[in-house]
């Protein structure tokens, strides 16, 4: 499918890649060093309408296409992938579920301060027993008169350090099949019993703080329940359909920048007397990650482009996503391979970007579950 | 009452490669708003919102300058409205021509209290532009503007001069060319770029500027001649001996005198 991308969609690529290499770029580099959140970011992100690019106008949003959020997602995370999943989770994750499954009362409360970035949302699904098995979620939520009291504990959840809105998933019926007993709850940072542990040290995405969620006793008011009771797992798998473009978005991105790196040091290394890129074993490599990032942008664009037109995209959401994170993958090791043993030092961002591109293999849906995914609908 | 920015649409410098002989190819750069001119844009932003004025952008050029995603980029960066004239004949039109043009929207717009651009061009560079529009229009020109604030009857600027900062009071109106580096500009926000589709655009024919304009001559452009560089290399660890070197490299070429100062 040839894509025309639309004179909104370009000025959205141009606008989030001047205010990445102008914002971003100059702290990629430190944050990653030391494992550090960028919280001054997010007021400039917010200001930019970064954060609430697919909310609607009214919650005061931008109210962007879909595609135009993946290209900013991509252009971002060209320069730094823990900004392209700062706005990804606290988008794709927090506020798009409340966006689809919330009463209007939830999102005039919770949706303006989301856009906005006034407050941070973050998404908590996986635990220590249930990361590709969902379903198996030991976290509970007790009716107790008009509230649910909610104990167990979440990890790895994407923004845990910062966020203030948080939409989590506990059992709320024991006596049906797993993924039948399961609700969603919106949840403040500052709820009495509901604590956040320390920031998970990764290989890459340094500066994006994960960390583990304690609930204790935590009493939500039914109000705060999102969606219908037993919908949760619902609500998880239609988010995170979204969410697999979102990360493979990312990937997209960091591989892109990864390939404009190694071209620019292909250019300006001489070796035996010639730039690097006279010799073709580079160049074959040159070409092959360009074919690579051409192949993974019209498969990001295409299942974005389908949730535009409301059309079904969670399958082709599942291919963008196993496709362009083994490719992010792929690029960036090539990278590396071009920039020689400067690619192994943090001199030069390469060594970043490979390790930044691993968990988009991983987190939102591993390749083996995309595979499952996409396996199930060619045999339904 | 209304401030005008004059924008060019052109390559990119980014994307401009440098060939081997030194000349610079813009062949494959995208078009954008000018970088000097979008530094013009924010002043002008800056300006129309604390005296409550229109903030107007007009250009002149050849056929992409009218394009819609054109006169979106340019809008998105903060002007409320654009006038453009593009025409393939305009394309290399120079300096002359594309100011008359531009002094013809000018005087179209009317109750325009001052005429902002970036105080240099991305194509040649000449600086010509803000003089040759200030002559047409029969008002007074100021170039290295760093602040502009808004008076009774007029303007007063900063200027960075070599010697010191200079303050300039005008009275009525003013062409005046913003230093490159008076403000950053800033990337246009997404709801920027949104409202961008939504603001007025104005388009004018070639005819509609005048038979000046319309009937002017094409500047072509022809490679400089003159003494053939001599590549001399420099290439000393030593950042003394490297000096001396220098020195005494230029004392041969006659380029400085034989006498004064210690190498």
């Amino acid at each position: 499918m040839p894509f025309q991308l639309s004179d909104e969609q370009l000025l959205t690529r141009s606008a989030v890649r001047e205010f990445a290499e102008a914002e971003i770029l100059p702290i990629a580099a430190e944050i990653d060093r030391d494992h550090r959140a960028p919280l001054e970011s997010i007021p400039k992100m917010g200001a930019q309408g970064l954060l609430g690019m697919i909310i609607p106008e009214k919650y005061e949003g931008a109210g962007s296409d879909y595609l135009s959020y993946m290209i900013a997602i991509e252009e971002v995370s060209r320069v730094c992938g823990t900004h392209g999943v700062m706005i990804e989770a606290h988008t794709s994750l927090a506020s798009y579920p409340i966006l689809h499954f919330g009463t209007e009362e939830q999102k005039m409360e919770f949706l303006p301060d989301l856009a906005t970035g006034r407050k941070m949302g973050a998404f908590g699904l996986t635990e220590p027993e249930a990361g590709s098995d969902a379903a198996n979620l030991k976290t509970t939520a007790v009716r107790d008169g008009d509230d649910w009291v909610i104990n167990g504990q979440k990890i790895f959840i994407t923004g845990g350090g910062y966020a203030k809105t948080f939409v989590v998933f506990a059992r709320t019926n024991p006596d049906v099949p797993s993924h039948k007993g399961i609700s969603a709850f919106i949840i403040d940072r500052d709820t009495p019993g509901f604590t956040i542990g320390e920031n998970e040290q990764k290989l890459g995405i340094r500066g994006s703080s994960t960390t583990p969620l304690m609930f204790s006793d935590v009493r939500v008011p039914n109000s705060r329940m999102l969606g219908q009771p037993g919908q949760g797992f619902e609500v998880a798998m239609n988010t995170l359909d979204g969410g697999r473009t979102g990360i493979a978005a990312q990937a997209l991105g960091i591989a892109q920048g990864a390939f404009e790196a190694a071209l620019k040091y292909a250019q300006e290394r001489v070796q035996f007397g010639k730039p690097l890129t006279t010799k073709q074993a580079i160049q074959r490599m040159l070409a092959d990650m360009s074919t690579d990032l051409a192949a993974g942008r019209l498969l990001v664009y295409e299942a974005a482009d389908l949730e535009d037109r409301g059309e079904e995209y969670a399958i082709p959401a599942a291919r963008a996503k196993l496709f362009c994170g083994p490719m992010a993958s792929r690029v960036t090791t090539q990278a590396i391979q071009i920039h020689g043993g400067n690619g192994y030092i943090m001199e030069y961002p390469v060594e970043r970007m490979f390790r930044d591109a691993r968990i988009t293999e991983i987190y939102e849906g591993t390749n083996e579950v995309q595979r499952l995914v996409i396996a199930k609908s060619l045999l339904r | 009452m209304k401030i005008v920015v004059a924008y060019a649409w052109a390559p990119d410098p980014q994307e401009a490669s440098v060939g081997a002989d030194g000349q610079v190819d813009f062949s494959r750069a995208k078009p954008v708003v000018s970088e000097y001119d979008a530094v013009a844009i924010e002043v002008g932003r800056q300006l129309a919102t604390a005296t409550s004025s229109a903030l107007v952008g007009i250009s002149v050029g050849g056929p992409a300058t009218g394009t819609p995603v054109a006169t979106k980029a340019a809008l998105s960066r903060g002007l409320d409205e654009v006038m453009v004239a593009s025409d393939a004949a305009l394309a290399d039109a120079g300096t002359t021509r594309t100011a008359q043009g531009l002094a013809a929207m000018v005087q179209r717009l009317g109750d325009v209290s001052v005429v902002l651009t970036g105080d240099s061009s991305v194509d040649s560079g000449s600086r010509m532009m803000p003089p040759v529009l200030a002559g047409l229009l029969g008002w007074p020109v100021l170039s290295d503007v760093q602040k502009v604030s808004v008076t009774a009857d007029g303007v007063t600027v900063e200027r960075l001069l070599r010697e010191g900062v200079q303050q300039v009071s005008v009275t009525g109106p003013v062409v005046l060319a913003l230093a490159s580096d008076a403000t950053q500009p800033k990337a246009p926000g997404m709801k920027d770029v949104l409202a961008a589709g939504k603001k007025p655009v104005t388009k004018l024919e070639v005819a509609d500027l005048g038979p000046a304009v319309a009937e002017g001559t094409v500047v072509s452009t022809a490679k400089l001649t003159g003494p053939a560089r001599k590549g001399i290399v420099i290439n000393t660890a030593d950042p003394a001996a490297a000096a001396a070197e220098l020195v005494g490299a230029l004392r041969a070429a006659g380029v400085i005198g034989s006498t004064g100062g210690q190498a």
